[in-house]
Formats: C-alpha cells, sequence, structure tokens
C-alpha cells in the first residue's frame, strides 16, 4: 500500500473527508499565527510575540467574513453533487440583495423582504436547472450566462452601484448576539445531541447485530466534534458574543447535510452525481432531481445577499456580483473536499473551505500582502486542491 | 418455413412473461424488428446472438429503461404496460445490466437499496423523498442478500463499490435484482469480466434462481455456461427471431451456425445487402 493509496483509503472514510481541509486549515492558522509573530520576534521587526491572527477578535472577524462565502459554497456544494457547476451564485447573490435593498427602501417590513427575496432566488436557480435538465444544455454554459445576465440585472436594480440598508430586521441578522452564557449552553446542547445520536446509533448496531464501529473512532469523533464546538463558542465570547448569523449559517448547513446524507432525496443526488444513467435506469426522476438541485443553490444565494446586506449595512455591486465573491465560493466548496466530478462531497466541508479561503484573506491582509499576492496565493491553494480531487479519483476507475 | 414450432420450442412451459412483435429505434438504428420472446417460471432461457444483435436492448425494452416503439407485454397470459422502469419493478421484473449500473461513490448497501430506499417509521407526513433513511435496516438487508448468494469475500457491506472486484460488483449487482420480490430476472452477461471461480459461483446463483422458481433471463457468448444452466435458448440476429430451442434438443454447433449465419442462409444475406 503506498502513501498515495493510504490517502485515497482515508479519503473514502466518512470523517477522513475532513481530514485533509482541517489539516489545511491548521497550517495556515500556525503560520499566520505562530510562524509568523516568532519570526518577527526573531528578526527584530516586532519587539514581543503577538498573535494578531489567533487574537478572539481577529477569529471573529474571520468567522464573520467567510459566513457569506460559506453560505454561497454550501449550496454550490449541492450542485457539485450531482456534477454540474453554478457559476452564477454569487451574481444571484447580488441581484437577491440589491432586490432586498429596494424593497426596504420602499418600505416592505424586513421579513416580507427577506422571504420574498429568497423566493426571487429560488426561481433564479430553478429557471438555470430547468435549461439543464430539460433543455439539456450543459451547466458550464448555463451559469455562465446566467452569470452576465444577472450582473446586468443587478445593476439594472442598482444604477447608482450602492444602496445602504438600515432596515433593523435585516441587520439584525448579523448584529444580533447570543448572550454568553446561552451560546455555551447551545455548545452544550448539540454536542450532547450529537454523543447522544452516535451513542445510539451504535447500541442499535450491536443490537442486530451489524459491523461495529471501533470505539477510539466513535469517541474521537464526538470527543473532536466536542473540543471544536466548545472551543469556538468560548473564543467568539472572549470577543464579543456567538452571532445570530453563525447560528443560522449552521442551522442551515446542518439541514442541508441532513437532507443530502439521511433522505432518499439526498440519496438520489449521490446516485445521479456517481452513475446518472443508472439513477434514470433505478426511475429517478433525474431532470427533476437536476431542476431541485439548481433551485437550492439559487435559495443558498439568496441567503447569501442577505447575509452580506446584513453584514455590510449596504448592497454594493463589487460586493458581490462583480467581485471575487463566486470564485471564493466555489474555491471553498472544492478545497473542502468535495469533487468537481461528481457524487462525492459534504456540505460541512464547504464550511471548512470557507474557513481555508477567508484565513488565506484574512491573514495575507494582516501581514500587508498586496491584492496580487493574495489571488496568486488563493489560486495556487485552489489548484491543490483540485489536483487532490483528481488524483483521488483516479482511485474509482482502478480495481 | 420451420420457424413456426422452432420459435415456441416443442414442449414450451406456460410463458410467465412473454412480448410480441417488439420494435426498437435509435434515430437511424433498427435494433429491433418484430421481437417475439418469453420466459417461463422455474425455466433459465438463454439469449443469444452475434454483437450488436439486440439483446441488451430488448432486456433493456423487458426493464423499461427503454420504452419500446411497439409490441405488446403479456405478464401470465395478461396485457400489461411496462413503460418505465418503475412500471417493471412493480411487475416483479428485474435486471442485472451488462455494465452493473452501480454507483461506485456510495458503498454496498446504498446500491443493494437505491431507488427503493426503506425510511423510518413515524415521518408520513413529509413527502417520501425527504423521510428520514433507516439505514441500519438498509444493512440488514444488505447483508441477507449478500449471504443469499453466499459471497464470501465480501467483508463489509458499507465498503465503497469503487473499491470492489468485479466479481463482488457482479454478486452485488445480482443481489440487487434478487433481494427485491422479484419474479423474472434478467442477467446480461454476467460473466464476461469474470474468472473461473467467479464464473462458477454466478451459474451458482443462476440455478438457485430457476429453483426459487423465478424465470431467469441469461443472455452469454459462453456455450459452455449456456449449456449448463439453460433449459432453452432463444436466439436473435440482426434484431429479429432466428429460432427458440430446447437445450436438451440442440448442440452448440446449431446455435453457433443460428446466431452467425440465421437459418436460411442464402435468402437471409440478399435481403441484407439490398437493405
Ligand atoms: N442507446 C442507444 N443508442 C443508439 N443505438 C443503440 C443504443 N443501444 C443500442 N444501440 C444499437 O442497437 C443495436 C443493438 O445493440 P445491443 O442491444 O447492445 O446488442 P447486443 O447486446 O446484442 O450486443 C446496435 O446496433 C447498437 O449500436
Ligand atoms: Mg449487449
Amino acid at each position: 500500500m503506498t502513501i498515495l493509496d493510504r490517502f485515497r483509503a482515508l479519503r473514502e472514510t466518512q470523517f477522513g473527508a475532513f481530514v485533509p481541509v482541517l489539516l489545511a486549515l491548521a497550517a495556515i492558522w500556525g503560520y499566520f499565527g505562530l510562524v509568523l509573530p516568532a519570526y518577527d520576534v526573531m528578526t527584530g521587526e516586532a519587539d514581543s510575540f503577538r498573535a494578531i491572527f489567533l487574537s478572539p477578535r481577529n477569529i471573529y472577524n474571520l468567522f464573520m467574513q467567510s459566513a457569506v462565502i460559506a453560505t454561497l459554497a454550501v449550496g454550490i456544494t449541492i450542485v457539485l453533487l450531482l456534477g454540474e457547476i453554478d457559476l452564477s451564485a454569487a451574481a444571484t447573490a447580488g441581484v437577491c440583495a440589491a432586490l432586498l435593498g429596494v424593497l426596504v427602501l420602499a418600505g416592505v417590513p424586513g421579513w416580507l423582504a427577506c422571504i420574498i427575496v429568497m423566493g426571487v432566488g429560488v426561481v433564479m436557480g430553478a429557471a438555470q436547472g430547468v435549461l439543464v435538465a430539460y433543455v439539456g444544455i450543459p451547466s458550464f454554459v448555463v451559469t455562465l450566462a446566467g452569470l452576465l445576465g444577472y450582473q446586468g440585472l443587478m445593476q439594472k436594480i442598482l444604477p447608482t452601484g450602492n444602496l445602504n440598508v438600515g432596515d433593523p430586521f435585516v441587520r439584525g441578522i448579523a448584529r444580533v448576539l447570543i448572550p454568553d452564557m446561552w451560546g455555551l449552553a447551545l455548545a452544550v446542547v448539540v454536542v450532547a445531541a450529537f454523543a447522544f445520536a452516535n451513542l445510539r446509533k451504535q447500541s442499535q448496531r450491536k443490537a442486530k447485530g451489524l459491523e461495529l464501529d471501533s470505539p477510539l473512532a466513535l469517541w474521537g469523533q464526538v470527543i473532536a466534534f466536542g473540543i471544536i464546538v466548545v472551543a469556538v463558542v468560548l473564543t467568539l465570547n472572549a470577543y464579543r458574543s456567538l452571532p445570530l448569523l453563525l447560528v443560522l449559517l449552521v442551522a442551515l448547513t446542518a439541514l442541508l447535510g441532513w437532507i443530502s446524507v439521511s433522505t432518499p432525496y439526498g440519496r438520489s443526488l449521490f446516485a445521479v452525481g456517481g452513475n446518472a444513467e443508472s439513477a434514470r435506469r433505478l426511475g429517478m426522476k433525474v431532470q427533476r432531481i437536476r431542476v431541485s438541485a439548481f433551485a437550492i443553490v439559487g435559495l443558498m444565494a439568496a441567503i447569501g445577499g442577505i447575509f452580506g446586506a446584513s453584514r455590510f449595512g449596504s448592497v454594493s455591486y463589487t460586493a458581490f456580483a462583480g467581485g471575487s465573491l463566486l470564485l471564493e465560493a466555489i474555491g471553498a466548496a472544492v478545497i473542502g473536499g468535495t469533487s468537481l466530478f461528481g457524487g462525492r462531497g459534504s456540505v460541512w466541508n464547504a464550511i471548512l473551505g470557507a474557513l481555508v479561503i477567508g484565513s488565506l484573506g484574512n491573514g495575507l491582509d494582516l501581514t500587508g500582502a498586496s491584492a496580487a499576492d493574495k489571488l496568486m496565493v488563493s489560486g495556487a491553494i485552489l489548484l491543490l486542491a483540485v489536483a487532490i480531487d483528481a488524483v483521488s479519483r483516479n482511485n474509482a476507475g482502478g480495481r | 418455413m420451420t420457424s413456426e414450432n422452432k420459435l415456441v420450442g416443442q414442449a414450451a412451459p406456460p410463458a410467465h412473461l412473454a412480448v410480441r412483435g417488439i420494435q426498437k429505434r435509435f434515430g437511424g438504428v433498427h435494433a429491433l424488428r418484430g421481437v417475439d420472446f418469453e420466459v417461463a417460471r422455474g425455466e433459465v432461457m438463454a439469449l443469444v446472438g452475434d454483437n450488436g444483435a439486440g439483446k441488451s436492448t430488448l432486456m433493456k425494452v423487458l426493464a423499461g429503461a427503454h420504452a419500446a416503439d411497439d409490441g405488446a407485454f403479456l405478464l401470465d397470459g395478461q396485457p400489461v404496460t411496462v413503460a418505465t422502469p418503475n412500471d417493471a419493478s412493480a411487475l416483479g421484473i428485474q435486471i442485472v445490466y451488462q455494465d452493473l449500473a452501480l454507483c461506485e461513490n456510495l458503498d454496498v448497501s446504498a446500491n443493494l437499496s437505491l431507488g427503493d430506499e426503506p425510511t423510518k417509521p413515524g415521518w408520513g407526513f413529509l413527502p417520501r423523498l425527504l423521510r428520514p433513511l433507516d439505514d441500519l435496516e438498509m444493512e440488514v438487508k444488505a447483508r441477507e442478500a449478500i449471504d443469499k448468494l453466499q459471497v464470501r469475500t465480501l467483508q463489509s457491506v458499507r465498503a465503497k463499490v469503487g473499491g470492489l472486484s468485479g466479481g463482488q460488483r457482479q454478486a452485488i449487482a445480482i443481489a440487487r435484482a434478487v433481494g427485491t420480490e422479484s419474479t423474472v430476472v434478467m442477467l446480461d452477461e454476467p460473466t464476461a469480466a469474470l474468472g473461473v471461480a467467479q464464473t462458477r459461483q454466478v451459474l451458482e446463483v443462476v440455478k438457485r434462481l430457476r429453483e426459487t422458481q423465478h424465470a431467469v433471463v441469461y443472455i452469454s457468448h459462453n456455450m459452455r455456461d449456456i449449456f449448463e444452466v439453460a433449459d432453452r435458448i432463444t436466439v436473435l440476429r440482426h434484431g429479429t427471431n432466428v429460432a427458440t430451442y430446447t437445450t436438451s434438443e440442440t448442440t452448440p454447433d446449431e446455435i453457433v451456425v443460428a446466431m452467425t449465419r440465421g437459418l436460411d442462409t442464402v435468402s437471409d444475406e440478399g435481403a441484407g445487402d439490398a437493405a
């Protein structure tokens, strides 16, 4: 067994898929948080060791900066599972955010505007899905056209390219903080539920005489999950508190994660992505599944638009449609370990991938790197992630 | 022509599934030109013919994966419609495709219940597609199906299909067809990619299916295998019937001649050239 084989085998296991992206994240945090400050002290550039990158304040900002990327990446993961791609997600988010701004300006209540905008996002996504599934145009082309068209549409809605959003409901999504104790309580409940679900499954397996997970893997997984969740909440509490925005993002991801792994619908996403012809022969409605997946990306893009408008307090062309959001979101999904070839991946990995992208940008900003440096480093990381994907995939054909 | 009595065979048992006059075109390719075919319960019917004769297409039509352009379906003598895969599986018709049609990115138990996943009780208020999967039940069923076929080499039903050997994949594809409530099981060249030992296993499985009163359709190019398991043999050529033989009353040589030259060599070749 070569190292490559071991690596492929690792990626096939349920939690092994998280390992590469977690390692990447640890490497980036270690570099910006520990190595660079230590280097500065040694060379005398700084007089004391200052871990700015790993300060609670910066971690808080990092999470908030990555939240919009993560929302889109989670949606994009769903179409990537099918082996399709959506290049229009950021432009859809832009149109929805612009529409949201215009609606609340016109006096529509914030909550209603959010619902309307989410509906619009679903329609925008589903329309592209129909072209892909029923007309048979490759999704790359359909969504490239969507990217251009929706960018234009956003400019039509926002002729000035900028609009402030002051609606208290909309702004509240990013501003409301969960009180420290409640945040901790929530974390403990979530970890306990996770542990309970895992242990119950193990005992049911035993009762039915099925093969068991090794106790090491079982407990390792529960403990790792617990440490990560509690550490995140404690860190956020150390600066401010757990923001509602992050709770919503995690809840949405959990919902989509559950749907994609634990329902017949989710199974059909993986089946179509793995072998569309076999899914068709089994009687799955492949075309409808495709349309629904694009509708989900549209919905997540709209929610990303709402999150963005809430966080920035404004809607601008460059923050969504015209900027780097799209490539960051696709990059996040792929860096997370979701295959561009379909059939492999998870929405949770998309969140970790978004953190990798967000951390790179944030870290390079802190070190005063230029925009050019950022682009080049992001490109290299993306290439590395796709290379890993391609190498893992070669395994599938081999016997 | 003697094909009238050759078509049904001498001592034909009452057909369980029968089709008459099946037509299928793919654009310009006329793949099936009025094919008749039948299979009885507790019988293995071999389907043979040269490459491109239309064997796989006929099977896919029987399985509802391709809708026939024309023709009649009879199940136990009653007319039925088979236009979609769901129609076929509702009638108990299951197929093991030549390319197996497995999802390599999913594990064995997921593949075995794909398209018909068990869901947990108590979630009836949700649409079926969004009910929670009962993955433990799935594994139990997968274990049973695999054990029934006695595939000893398969360690875990949670292994991804992408990492399995050709014989194991074939066994899983067969287990998928047999695991459901099926009365007709069709196998398209199941041993083409297998070694000697694995081929034996598949042939044993086919015989076991006959003992359990399944109607089995078996496509193969290997005359030895066919003469070992088949009760009757239907020969196709250029998308039409040549004849149906009773295995005990024919020889491999006669079958090979029928496959490659048809019954009436001269007139058949002439017609082919003129077309
Ligand atoms: N999906 C398809 N599209 C177009 N032509 C097809 C298709 N499937 C089969 N054919 C054609 O139909 C004919 C019969 O093919 P097939 O049933 O696969 O033959 P066999 O299985 O007997 O080798 C061939 O000429 C083949 O090229
Ligand atoms: Mg064939």
